[in-house]
Order: structure tokens, then C-alpha cells, then sequence
């Protein structure tokens, strides 16, 4: 029995030990660390955290939307030198800190909290998906971290915009985009249409501000169908389209699905005037590898391009030397991105300061007389929101190669092919 | 009637995919004991060869189906060999056997996942094959499709036949009947056991080379196809290759059906239609 | 030799209080130390040993491996989502458990023709039918994708999960002690003489399957919280079926410390890699899991066997549970 009391002994000894260790070690790790009390000759870099989806389902929006922007905007502003703080009176380089989430909504909370509450970044990047994004606002906002959103953005977002602000909404989404598009489908005299949505916030959104938009301009809406994520076959969806002679398709999918009803279309030789896809033509790769020529007239989201102002035709040259050639962009949001990378770094050089909660104010107290100068011209925020004349364009159609702005007509960079061409004759 | 006719064999258009992704999956089980949770890895894989071969060689990717196919077959022999045999070895009993062999497969499905992005990135990938019309009388089917499905079931034949007919290929079925009487007859199980899981990743190959023809490609696309591999393998019987055949076409039939009433219940009709044959009849439709 | 017996009796259990003590202290210190952070990774590293305890309290002794985890976590999710707004959290925890046992009961009592390969399968797309219906629910019914979750303090929720994890252990050692806790293994040994001997086989393992399911309910219940908001594609994440039975297989099946280490390690090791290590994290994740099947096939618990074993000079007879099939 002796024995036993002394091994209890022990066990309490070590464990009582290892605590207060443990205690110990946090401190000093803490004291190691970048924090924002530490005397200001002592910062030498701005450590930028992100929980980003590297696997996993969403792994491949961190490879072709925001992705190749902060990794490129991180170089770029290293290679300037850094960014000026005036508090510490000297240019700092910015150093990245991405953790994996995984695609799994939880580990993306935890990572949040521990590039906040452990690793005390200077400043937080926006994690993937509009989901994420809703989580991750709050949680954000909370512990006063300025937040600027990416890949994701959504109506569901608005009303609570007025009680997040340190958060600001960055890419366009329904809200924005319909509206010319029905405008522009009125004008070519397109007389109905079908939807076809995924079934998720993204498509259900799309289609909710569809209807009453096509049904105001007096465009009848022969069907609107959704089709869960994972589905492997849409021919029957379609057969019914060219049936009743749908004129315009619009397919409110994630790329997976896009694409698969693209190549269907094709399958089953159907080619209405008008064929619109969510994300997923908007990406480079749609042209380049997937389907060539046949993506001539395809319309999508967006848009920008290298028409569209000198700026943004330097983006894309940047963005593709950046990817060491591989010409891997996203007509769609990528513009956006950078100019939101680009607030950020404006922000900082006014306020002069890495403090959040005045970082937020000088980027809230933008307005449209004293805005940001970005890559996508002049940029401020309304409610926490892009206004939609900031945007370079809504929706772009593929015509010879380039995602041309064809919608709203005051930023079009072409004119839209109503009908669009016939699908390439076969020559395998 | 037209339109029904046209769903009919959209579903079967379908169900040829299915079936050539469970073949392989069906006689890793069946034979080897091992539920191959990364059976799609291996689809994925040799989808992305075949997609680079084409786009940066121009090679027909029905060509590749010589390349991706060996390929795979290697890959998974040596598996096989140095992996699933030490473990079998070591492990104590055939259940513990079961549990332990899909660990090991969750391990490869990370490693050939991660191995797969370092190669080829995160990023969606496809191109444009035969994507035309080909008319049968009044009815259209897709071209593409109509190839895909003309090879998986000629691929499924002659593996039939070299199960039923050939040495080797008895062989394998001897040793999944009884193993210990197979052994004493002189049949070499554990050469055995690697041709079978060599063979099911052969079969994986194929289909990744098939499924490259008509669908994007993604490094996180081999799960999808895991589990639909399960549900055809499960409801045509395990280690029956007529079964996994058949049962490919009722779901792609099924799948066909269900999204001309309501698209968005396509993916649970599957599982519901899965889960109620599983009640009916445990053992599959050719289930022994 | 008598003392030797003795103080081995005890050894498991003061261990247990000690870290039981600790882990109740925990959130103090990590208060004065700020370090707040170590709250929220134990709070992943108890909800994983609670999901990988629960699914071995079932599937551990019955052989049945059951994939139908991320089902009743989720379903404990979904009912935060729904029911948080309106009920205390007490109560709605309570409800996440109840109403994963329901559930369970359903699955377990349609599937009692099924066994091995088969009735994993069918737990499995359990899993994904409830996932794509909830879903079709939820957009083309309800209107929207997903449902806001009414916030809790990571301390509480630690606290909780504590409290779940603690009835858990002693569910599980009540369990294992008890007639019923042998009538299962004699479930998992042989089936058919197990109910020739008397053992009302049904019940027991619907009632069983039911209680894991319980625990994994009550888990899922208080983790939304912590989530600001959920849909079902996060709450029925087919990784919350594999991971505990990865986990379980890892640490060792034959008792309850087993699974518990297969957790801790394996939830810890995971959060080391996607920090340290984003872009390879896969990679190495994937290799531990082939080396660590291929050299300790009976988990980190058959590892530590073996080396006690060594060290008292092989004096005692192997008594990790086999089972056989």
C-alpha cells in the first residue's frame, strides 16, 4: 500500500509540474511572438494569417481565385520593400501565415481563433466559400479583427452587415449582377428563359433575384430546376430545354457542375442564343484547356479584362509572369481581390498604424470623393459593401479568346453575340 | 415513349461509367478482403495521366488506356506487395485484417491525393472529347458517352472471360472460394492476392481513362467515385463482375429516371434506392 | 507480488483524476497565461475522444463497424441549429442526444439482417440520405442553406464536452463491467451462439448502438455552438464517420484508454500538421497512418502492451482482446 501512496504522490508531483510548466512556456512563447504591446522599435515584419481550404473540397479556389493574388501580393509588396507604418517609422515586409482548413468549416473557426488569440497577427485574410466567410465575420469581428472578403459573398450577408463593422463585403454577387443581365437579354430581344441553379445559397440566391428580374422585363421563365452538388448527368434537363425552345440558359452552378452541363449541351446538340454559367466560365482554363473553341459566345459572371483599363491589363501580365507563365486567372473576382489587398495596404499608409479597429475606420470613411485608387479604379465601400459602379463588369462572354464585359453597357468592352455561335462541328 | 426510351438509355450511358468504376473495387473485395477506400485515388490518378497525355502530347486518350491501365496495375501490385502483405502477415485474425486494411487504404487515399496536387495543383481540369450527337433512328445519344459505354462493358467482358477461363484467372477465383483449399491445391495465394489487387487497380485505370472522356477532373474527385463504387458493388454482389455490371445500369437507369421528375432528389434516390435492395437482399443481386 | 497487484489496481484510476483535475483547471490557467487558444484545440481534441469512445462503446465488443457517425453528430448539430434559438442550452444539448438516439434506434433496428462489410455500407449512406435530403429540404422547402447557431463561450462549451466525456467513460466501464458489457463480446465473438445462450441480441444492440449515438448527439449538439453557423454539408461531413474509426483503430480497440489516445494523438497530431505544415499535410498525415497500421497493428494501446510487457519480463499473458471472426 506504501508503494501505491508514493506512486500517487509522484503522479500528482509531475503532473503539478507540468501544468505550471506549460503555463510558463505560453508566457514565454507569448513574450517571443508578435504583439502589438511590444516597444516599436521591435517590429520588424506584419504577419498575415489565413485559414485557407489548401485541401479538400474547396482546396481548388484557393488554387485559381484569391490564391495567386495574396501570393503575388505578398511578393510584390516584399520586393517594394514593405509597407510603410508610420508608428514604427519604417517600411515592414509582410509575412504570410496560411494554415490548412482542411474544407471543414470547424478547423476553419479553430485556426481563426489561434491566428488571432495565439499567433496575434497583425492582419487576417479571408478564408474560403461564402459560408465560411459567414462564420468566420462574426468570429472576426468579435475579437475586433478587420476582415475583407474574397471567394464568397452572398445577400444572406447584408442585414448583417451593420452589426460587423470590421467587416466588408468585397465580390459581387446576385444583388449586382442580375439586373444587367436581364437588361441586356431585354435588349437583344430574348423572349424566355430557363434557370438552372445548384442547390445551395449561391444558386438559390441567383435564382431568386432571377425571376421577378426576367419577369419584369417581360421574359417568360419556361423552367427554373436545381440539381444537387455531385450529380453526374443533366441530359434530361436539357432534352426538356430544347424541347420548349429556351432561348437563354442560365445555369447558377459551382464549375463542377457548370461544366458538365457545358459539355452535355454540346452532347445532346443543343445551342440556345444566350447559355450563362456561374462561376466557372469566367476561368481562363475554361478557354484554354476544356473547351477550346467551343467556348466562343459562352456567357458567365464577372468580368474584367485586359481591355478593360491599363491597370488591369498589367494585373493579368503580373498574374500570369507571376505563375510563371501559366496564364491561371479568374475574369470574375481576381481584380477585385487585389484592389481589396490594395485597400489594406492603403489603409495602413494613412492610418499609419497596424491598429484594427482604426484601420477599419479609415476604410469605412472612404467615400466616393476621397476613395482607394486601385487596380479597378476608384473603390470605396457603402454598408460594408462594394457599390456596383466600382465593379469593372458583371457579365462576360467569351468572343475569340477574351472574357469580354458585355453587361452593364457603360463598362462593356464588346458587344454581345445574340445568338451565340454553333458548336464547333465535331472532327475527331 | 420516345422520351422514356431516350431516358432508358441515357440511364444506361450512365450506368457504364458506374459499372466500370466498381468492377475493380468488387474483386479487391471480394477476393482480397480489402474495402479499397482509395480505389478513386487510383481512378483520379490515372484520369489526370490520361489528361496530360492528351493535352500535352496530343496522344488519343483512348490510347491511354494502354498507358494508365499498366500503370495502375504496377502501382497497385507493389501496393500489394509491400504494404498490404506485411500488414496481413502481422495482422492476427481476418477481421482485424478488415479493419486494419482500410486504415491503410485512408492512408494511401492521403498520400495519392496529396502526391496527385503536387503534380497537377488543385485545379479543375478537363477537355473536350467527342462531345457531338450520333443519331440511332430518331433517337440522339451522346457520342462520347456511347464510346465510353461500348468500352466499359467490352472491358468487363473480356475480364469475365479471364476470370472464367484462364489459369491465373481461376486461380483467383479458387482463392477467393476457399484460400486454405486453394493453397493445398497448389495455387500460390499470396501471388495471388497481389494479381487480384493489381488487377482491381488495372480495372480503376480503365475507368479513370473513361471517365476523363465525358467529366472534369479535380484531385479531390476520387471520393465521389469511391462511394458509388460501394453502391454498385454492394448491390450487384460482392466479387461478381456480371453483378457490378448490372449493377451499374439499374443505378444509372434509376439516377436517369428520378432527375427528369425532380433533378435536386437525384443523389438521395441513390442512396435510398441502395439502402432498400440492402434491406430486400443483403447479399446483392448476384450476391452468392 | 501482492503489492505489486495492489497498486495496479489503482494506477488507471488516479491517472484518470489526475487528468480530470487538470483538464478542469485548464481553463483558468489558460485565462492567466493568455493563452485561450489551448481551450479551443482541447475542445476539438474532446470532441473527437468523444465521437471515437462512443463509436468503440458499439462498435469496440460487437465487431460492427458502424459509419454512421458523422449522422448522429450531425443530426446533434442541426438540432442546435434549429432548436437553439428557442431552448436553454441544457436542454437542447439533451435534445441533439435524443434525438441522435431516435435515429439510432431507426438505423439500428432496420439493419439488424445486416452485418460486416454490409452494415457498414448502409451506415454509411445513411449518412449521405439524410445529407441530400435535409439539403433539398432546407433549399427548395425552407428557402435557404443553412441555420445560424446561437453562440456560446469556448469555456462552457469545454466544460460540456468535459461533462459529456466524463458519463461517457464511466457509461463505457459500467458498461464493459456489466453482464451486458460480456453479452456484447459474445455478440462480436459469434453471434448465433450468443443468442442460443440466452442473450436477447436485438435489444441489446439497437439499445447499445442507441447510447453511442447518444454521447455522439450530445457532442454534436454543443460543438455547433461554437460554429456561428451551420448547413448540412458541414454538419454531415463524411470525414466525422471515418476519422474515429481511424481513431479507434489507432489507438487500440481492446479497452477504453485505447481510443482515447487514438484521439488525443491523432487530433493533435492533425492540428500540428495543417499549421506547420499546410501544403504537405496530407502527405505525412497519410504515411503515419501506413506506418503506424503496418508496424502497430494493434494500435498505440498494443504498442505500450508489449513494452510493459517487456519491461516485466513477459510474466503476464496477452490479454488484448482478439476478436475473431
Amino acid at each position: 500500500m506504501k508503494k501505491s501512496w508514493l506512486l500517487l504522490f509522484l503522479i500528482a508531483f509531475l503532473s503539478i509540474a507540468l501544468v505550471v510548466g506549460c503555463a510558463q512556456g505560453d508566457k514565454e512563447g507569448e513574450k517571443a511572438g508578435p504583439d502589438d504591446e511590444k516597444p516599436a522599435a521591435d517590429k520588424d515584419k506584419i504577419v498575415v494569417g489565413a485559414a485557407r481550404s489548401i485541401s479538400g473540397p474547396l482546396a481548388i479556389q484557393d488554387e485559381t481565385c484569391f490564391g495567386p493574388v495574396y501570393r503575388m501580393w505578398f511578393d510584390e509588396v516584399n520586393a517594394r520593400g514593405g509597407i510603410y507604418v508610420e508608428e514604427y517609422g519604417k517600411k515592414l515586409p509582410v509575412e504570410p501565415l496560411i494554415y490548412d482548413d482542411t474544407s471543414d468549416m470547424n478547423t476553419m473557426l479553430n485556426l481563426l481563433n489561434k491566428l488571432m488569440v495565439e499567433d496575434k497577427v497583425d492582419l487576417l485574410l479571408a478564408p474560403i466559400s461564402t459560408a465560411f466567410l459567414k462564420a468566420a465575420a462574426q468570429v472576426t469581428n468579435d475579437q475586433g479583427y478587420l476582415l475583407i472578403g474574397a471567394e464568397g459573398g452572398a445577400k444572406e450577408l447584408e442585414p448583417l452587415m451593420a452589426e460587423m463593422p470590421y467587416f466588408f463585403s468585397l465580390l459581387n454577387y446576385a444583388t449586382q449582377q442580375v439586373q444587367p443581365l436581364v437588361d441586356m437579354l431585354a435588349e437583344n430581344n430574348v423572349k424566355n428563359a430557363a434557370i438552372i441553379y445548384i442547390e445551395d445559397q449561391h444558386g438559390l440566391e441567383y435564382k431568386n433575384d432571377l425571376v421577378p428580374a426576367l419577369q419584369a422585363a417581360g421574359i417568360e421563365i419556361v423552367f427554373d430546376k436545381a440539381i444537387p452538388m455531385g450529380i453526374k448527368d443533366v441530359t434530361s434537363i436539357l432534352e426538356e430545354a430544347k424541347s420548349k425552345n429556351v432561348q437563354a440558359l442560365l445555369c447558377c452552378a459551382y464549375p463542377d457542375e457548370n461544366f458538365l452541363v457545358m459539355g452535355q449541351c454540346m452532347e445532346v446538340d443543343y445551342n440556345p442564343d444566350v447559355i450563362l454559367f456561374g462561376p466557372g466560365a469566367c476561368l481562363e482554363i475554361f478557354v484554354s484547356d476544356i473547351f477550346g473553341p467551343a467556348a466562343e459566345g459562352v456567357m458567365g459572371w464577372g468580368a474584367w479584362n485586359e481591355k478593360s483599363s491599363p491597370e488591369l491589363a498589367d494585373l493579368a501580365k503580373r498574374l500570369t509572369e507571376h505563375q510563371k507563365g501559366v496564364r491561371n486567372i479568374d475574369w470574375w473576382g481576381q481584380a477585385i481581390y487585389y484592389s481589396g489587398l490594395q485597400v489594406l495596404e492603403q489603409a495602413i499608409e494613412k492610418a499609419g498604424t497596424l491598429d484594427n479597429a482604426v484601420l477599419k475606420d479609415v476604410i469605412a470613411g472612404a467615400t466616393k470623393d476621397d476613395p482607394f485608387k486601385t487596380v479597378v479604379g476608384d473603390l470605396w465601400f457603402e454598408n460594408g459593401g462594394v457599390p456596383a459602379e466600382c465593379y469593372p463588369g458583371q457579365v462576360g462572354q467569351w468572343q475569340s479568346g477574351i472574357f469580354e464585359v458585355v453587361a452593364p453597357s457603360d463598362k462593356a468592352t464588346a458587344d454581345p453575340i445574340i445568338p451565340k455561335p454553333a458548336w464547333p462541328a465535331p472532327n475527331q | 415513349m420516345i422520351s422514356f426510351i431516350n431516358i432508358l438509355l441515357n440511364g444506361l450511358l450512365l450506368g457504364g461509367i458506374y459499372a466500370i468504376t466498381a468492377v475493380g473495387l468488387s474483386l479487391q473485395y471480394g477476393v482480397a478482403r480489402i474495402l479499397n477506400i482509395a480505389h478513386g485515388e487510383f481512378i483520379m490518378f490515372s484520369a489526370f495521366i490520361t489528361w496530360m497525355l492528351h493535352t500535352t502530347l496530343g496522344i488519343n486518350p483512348l490510347l491511354c488506356l494502354a498507358v494508365a491501365g499498366p500503370l495502375m496495375f504496377v502501382l497497385g501490385y507493389l501496393i500489394q506487395k509491400f504494404l498490404y502483405k506485411t500488414l496481413k502477415d502481422k495482422t492476427p485474425s481476418p477481421a482485424a485484417f478488415e479493419g486494419s486494411s482500410m486504415l491503410l487504404a485512408f492512408g494511401l487515399l492521403f498520400v495519392i491525393q496529396n502526391i496527385a496536387v503536387f503534380i497537377w495543383g488543385n485545379n479543375i481540369e478537363g477537355y473536350t472529347f467527342m462531345a457531338y450527337s450520333v443519331y440511332l433512328g430518331d433517337i440522339r445519344l451522346s457520342a462520347n458517352r456511347l464510346v465510353i459505354l461500348v468500352l466499359a462493358v467490352l472491358i468487363c467482358a473480356l475480364f469475365y472471360l479471364f476470370l472464367t477461363r484462364t489459369r491465373p484467372g481461376k486461380a483467383i477465383r479458387a482463392a477467393s472460394q476457399d484460400p486454405e483449399a486453394a493453397g493445398l491445391m497448389g495455387v500460390e495465394i499470396n501471388r495471388m492476392l497481389a494479381l487480384c489487387f493489381a488487377l482491381g487497380a488495372l480495372m480503376a485505370g480503365f475507368a479513370g481513362v473513361l471517365i476523363s472522356l465525358a467529366y472534369q477532373l479535380q484531385t479531390t474527385m476520387g471520393m465521389q467515385y469511391t462511394i458509388i463504387a460501394i453502391i454498385v458493388v454492394v448491390l450487384g454482389g460482392l466479387g461478381s463482375i456480371p453483378g457490378s455490371l448490372i449493377g451499374g445500369f439499374l443505378l444509372g437507369i434509376f439516377g436517369s429516371i428520378v432527375s427528369g421528375i425532380e433533378p435536386g432528389l437525384t443523389m438521395a434516390a441513390y442512396y435510398l434506392l441502395f439502402m432498400v435492395l440492402l434491406l430486400v437482399k443483403p447479399s446483392g443481386i448476384f450476391g452468392r | 507480488m501482492k503489492i505489486k497487484a495492489n497498486y495496479k489496481k489503482y494506477v488507471i484510476p488516479v491517472i484518470a483524476i489526475l487528468v480530470l483535475v487538470l483538464l478542469i483547471a485548464l481553463p483558468y490557467f489558460a485565462e492567466r497565461s493568455d493563452s485561450r487558444y489551448t481551450i479551443v484545440l482541447f475542445k476539438t481534441i474532446l470532441m473527437f475522444t468523444i465521437l471515437t469512445l462512443s463509436w468503440a462503446l458499439f462498435s469496440g465488443p460487437t465487431g460492427y463497424t458502424s459509419l454512421a457517425t458523422a449522422a448522429f453528430y450531425g443530426v446533434g448539430l442541426y438540432t442546435a441549429g434549429v432548436l437553439g434559438r428557442v431552448l436553454p442550452l441544457p436542454v437542447m444539448v439533451l435534445c441533439g442526444g435524443l434525438a441522435s438516439f431516435l435515429l439510432a434506434v431507426i438505423i439500428g433496428g432496420i439493419t439488424l439482417r445486416l452485418r460486416g462489410i454490409y452494415f457498414a455500407i448502409f451506415t454509411l449512406s445513411s449518412v449521405e440520405l439524410i445529407k441530400h435530403v435535409l439539403h433539398w429540404y432546407e433549399i427548395t422547402i425552407a428557402g435557404g442553406r443553412g441555420r445560424p447557431v446561437v453562440r456560446v463561450p469556448d469555456t462552457t462549451v469545454f466544460y460540456v464536452l468535459l461533462g459529456i466525456l466524463v458519463l461517457l467513460i464511466i457509461t463505457s466501464y459500467l458498461l464493459k463491467r456489466s453482464k451486458y458489457g460480456l453479452a456484447l463480446s459474445s455478440i462480436g465473438s459469434c453471434e448465433e451462439a450468443a443468442a442460443h445462450i440466452g442473450v436477447n441480441v436485438v435489444t441489446l444492440k439497437v439499445f447499445t448502438f442507441a447510447l453511442s449515438s447518444f454521447f455522439m448527439g450530445l457532442a454534436g449538439a454543443i460543438m455547433a455552438t461554437g460554429m456561428v453557423y451551420i448547413d448540412c454539408f458541414i454538419a454531415f461531413d463524411l470525414n466525422y464517420s471515418f476519422f474515429p474509426t481511424l481513431m479507434a483503430i489507432f489507438g487500440g480497440m481492446g479497452n477504453i484508454v485505447g481510443p482515447i489516445i487514438g484521439a488525443v494523438v491523432f487530433t493533435y497530431l492533425r492540428e500540428i500538421l495543417i499549421t506547420e505544415f499546410p501544403y504537405v499535410y496530407m502527405f505525412i498525415f497519410g504515411t503515419v497512418m501506413i506506418l503506424t497500421i503496418i508496424y502497430l497493428p494493434n494500435g498505440l494501446i498494443g504498442l505500450a502492451e508489449s513494452i510493459r510487457r517487456k519491461l516485466l519480463g513477459g510474466k503476464h499473458a496477452d490479454t488484448t482482446c482478439r476478436r475473431v471472426n
